[in-house]
């Protein structure tokens, strides 16, 4: 097969701009350290309420020193509609659904998974930020899917210091 | 309109008999009169999914607007979108395919034109069946994409989702027999000498399209039967509990869903690749390479399904594979981009209507692909998914990809069509108005995306000071629709009081000028034989010579028939009585069906 001159240039260029794209890639990877929500288990959706960590929702501080997000989403609210965390501190999103597909989304940050029926969904997170951020479900869920909205307030705190410990009147905005 | 076109085919295609004019449509199988059914069809629902559209933009103009209530809104989103992909995209594309393909490879009709004809049946009255659920109040609420377990009837009571499923799966069914027709049509009806690499590339395009019908379509098939099952007969494929997976529908979907992207833009493609050598007034620039990415571009659109599953937590090799296949498809695409600038590049360029479509095409589909690549990167898709970047991203690569390609099309096989020039004045203000009105709507949805809306929202808060960049967006709908009702009136006018064209008006390269405008029933007196890619400039006198030449003596074309729209009753019915919730109902539509297939076959043709 014969190809033009201007044609090799034309997937010369080409060739390029995937080169870059892959640059752009492993550095948003490696360097930002943006990565994808991952799969962490299964469970049954019908028993969310009593199986650990779901039983009990909210933030808690793991061994490690991070911190642990454990979200219920299910049509069409967030339990806990609240979540408040340290600044500065990795929290871990622990997350599934009892009904529907949902989505979390933490607005402004790179946090946006899906929830499914019957898998965990987990990512991780380091608000540097102290304030408030708001907390919507990203997929389309029915009915009421503009109101399933929550917030995350990310207090001032000192890395290993309990959430409990963090001030109440943490609303900076 | 169609009476229009009524006035202008009824002499030549019913010489001697007196027939009724519905009558002789209702029973049409003449694949330019399908044509323009298909056409006429498509841009009726084009206005339906205009003013869905429009009551979306309404409602989004302000934060917390009551205007339409989250039920409705969630049936008119879902409508407008499967709407503009399977009864306005596809449809329009099929149309033009019906139209332009045998004329284009010097045949006198489609392989199987009975077929044909049952093909736009089944989709009109499976248009019709969906649509029918906005008198119940019961319209679609899914989204397009009717994620499981959303679809269910534990989530989904009501008729609104068998209204979808099952008027779906008749459109399928007629795509995948247009797609079977067009593969045997350009593979055995070709004129003598034009071979496969002397096909025109909106021939191609047809043919590539084609293929990617006939295997994405069943996919889809088979995942909407997955889904009435679990509605009808309570299976439970999609249903956690019971062993089943709601991420097997999303799969199925997109493997279903992204080929159905190229098997909407290929046609665009195709028509581009007709317009831009005609008033360039060059050769195609590296045909034989824009033959090998459109190829390449159905063969990968095979591998990048999942991109639009980021979010849904496969793992980490899933993620690379589909960035990296995603990314790869980037490459033949903008290769036809290149292309198409460099059959420009020193050409005598004449800007008619249809090539400043063409040309406004290119930029609007190229600002497309770039926001497709950074979705492709998937750490980034995880800040635009699911918000209105991705809405402003998939409107510049349909709407400014497909429709404008398709308007320009119209603009472009108006003439031959009808006989009759359309105004080019009123034309060229048509697009400029269009073409503002698009980007004002959409370029806004970037910013809209990258600064938190999601999609699929009924209502939003003031606080996220959205509120003047949806507005813009809004207005942006209005002047599209002033563009759009100047084309509506550019068609009626120009049908009946357009210049006449000739043969060939615009002096383009391929077969269908080289017959009268519009054709004879049997398109071509005689068929020609070809010996180049642009026969038309290369040897247009010995073409013409056959082709306007005396008749050919013994020339058989198929005689109308009922039984395609016949059957066409029994297809959709058959899916229609699902809804009876009694199981032997379905059987009677099933029973129709085959009596009319039984008297299709004994016809004598």
């Amino acid at each position: 097969m014969k190809i033009h001159s201007w044609e090799n240039a034309f997937l010369a260029a080409g060739a390029t701009v995937l080169l870059a794209c892959g640059a752009v890639l492993i550095y948003t990877t490696v360097v930002i350290g943006i990565h994808l929500p991952g799969d962490h288990g299964r469970i049954d959706p019908a028993q969310v309420t009593t199986t650990p960590p779901f039983d009990a929702p909210g933030v808690r501080q793991l061994a490690d020193g991070r911190y642990e997000a454990v979200v219920i989403g299910r049509a069409w609210s967030f339990e806990p509609a609240e979540i408040r965390v340290p600044a500065g501190v990795e929290v871990v999103f622990t997350a599934t659904t009892t009904d529907v597909i949902h989505g979390l989304n933490v607005e402004g940050t790179r946090l946006n998974m899906m929830l499914i029926p019957g898998q965990i969904s987990q990512n991780s997170y380091t608000f540097k930020e102290p304030g408030e951020y708001l907390l919507i479900c990203h997929e389309y869920c029915g009915l009421g899917h503009h109101m399933m909205a929550g917030r995350v307030i990310v207090e001032e705190g000192t890395a290993g210091v309990a959430a409990t410990s963090a001030r109440t009147d943490g609303e900076v905005r | 309109m169609a009476t229009a076109e009524v006035h202008v085919h009824t002499p030549i295609t019913q010489p001697t008999k007196k027939k009724s004019v519905i009558w002789d449509w209702m029973t049409t199988v003449d694949h330019k009169k399908i044509g323009i059914l298909y056409g006429v069809t498509a841009l009726f629902f084009f206005i339906v999914a205009g003013i869905e559209a429009t009551l979306i933009r309404i409602q989004l103009a302000k934060p917390e607007n009551a205007f339409l209530g989250p039920d409705v809104y969630n049936q008119i989103f879902t409508m407008h979108g499967t709407t503009m992909i399977f009864l306005v995209g596809m449809p329009m594309a099929v149309a033009m395919f019906n139209y332009i393909v045998p004329l284009q490879i010097g045949a006198r009709d489609v392989a199987f034109p009975r077929l044909n004809a049952l093909s736009y049946w089944i989709f009109l009255f499976g248009a019709i069946f969906m649509n029918f659920s906005f008198l119940l109040g019961a319209a679609p609420n899914g989204g397009w994409f009717g994620y499981a377990p959303l679809t269910s009837t534990q989530y989904g009571p009501g008729l609104n989702i068998d209204f979808w499923a099952l008027g779906l799966q008749a459109l399928g069914v007629a795509s995948i027999m247009g797609g079977v027709n067009f593969v045997t049509t350009i593979i055995q009806l070709r004129a003598p000498g034009m071979r496969l690499m002397r096909m025109p590339l909106f021939t191609w395009m047809t043919l590539f399209t084609s293929f990617l019908l006939i295997t994405a379509l069943p996919v889809f098939a088979v995942a909407l039967f997955l889904v009435t099952f679990d509605r009808f007969w309570a299976t439970n494929f999609f249903v956690m509990q019971s062993g089943g997976d709601p991420m097997v529908w999303q799969h199925l979907f997109w493997m279903f869903g992204h080929p159905e992207v190229y098997i909407l833009i290929l046609p665009a493609f195709g028509i581009v690749s007709e317009i831009i050598p005609t008033f360039s007034r060059k050769p195609l620039f590296g045909y034989a390479v824009m033959v090998y990415s459109g190829a390449l571009i159905a063969l990968i659109g095979w591998g990048v399904w999942a991109h639009h599953m980021f979010a849904s937590g496969m793992g980490p090799i899933a993620d690379a594979f589909f960035t990296i296949s995603t990314m790869i498809i980037a490459i033949p695409t903008g290769v036809k981009i290149f292309n198409w600038i460099a059959t420009m590049w020193g050409g005598r360029i004449q800007f008619s209507t249809a090539m400043l479509h063409a040309v406004g095409m290119l930029i609007t589909f190229t600002i497309g692909g770039v926001s497709g690549v950074m979705h492709a990167t998937s750490p980034h898709d995880l800040q635009q998914t699911d918000t209105y970047f991705v809405v402003a991203h998939f409107h510049y690569v349909l709407i400014g990809g497909l429709i404008l390609a398709i308007f320009g099309g119209l603009y472009f096989w108006f003439p031959k069509l009808t006989g009759r020039m359309m105004n080019e004045r009123l034309g060229k203000w048509q697009f400029w108005i269009y073409f503002i009105g698009f980007n004002v709507t959409f370029m806004p949805q970037h910013w809209i995306g990258l600064l938190g809306m999601p999609r699929r929202i009924f209502t939003y808060s003031a606080d996220l000071n959205l509120a003047s960049l949806n507005m813009l967006s809004t207005v942006g709908v209005f002047i599209q629709i002033a563009g759009v009702a100047m084309l509506a009136g550019n068609i009626i006018w120009s049908a009946r009081r357009g210049r006449v064209a000739s043969e060939n008006p615009w002096n383009a390269a391929t077969l269908e000028w080289a017959t009268t405008s519009p054709p004879a029933e049997h398109n071509f007196n005689q068929i020609p034989t070809v010996h180049s890619r642009e026969p038309m400039w290369v040897e247009a006198d010995q073409v013409r010579a056959s082709t306007l030449g005396p008749m050919e003596p013994h020339m058989h074309m198929p005689p109308n028939s009922y039984w395609p729209i016949f059957t066409a009753v029994g297809v959709v019915a058959t899916f229609i009585l699902f809804m009876t919730n009694i199981w032997w109902m379905p059987l009677v539509g099933l029973v129709w069906t085959v009596i009319g297939a039984i008297n299709w076959a004994y016809e004598p043709v």
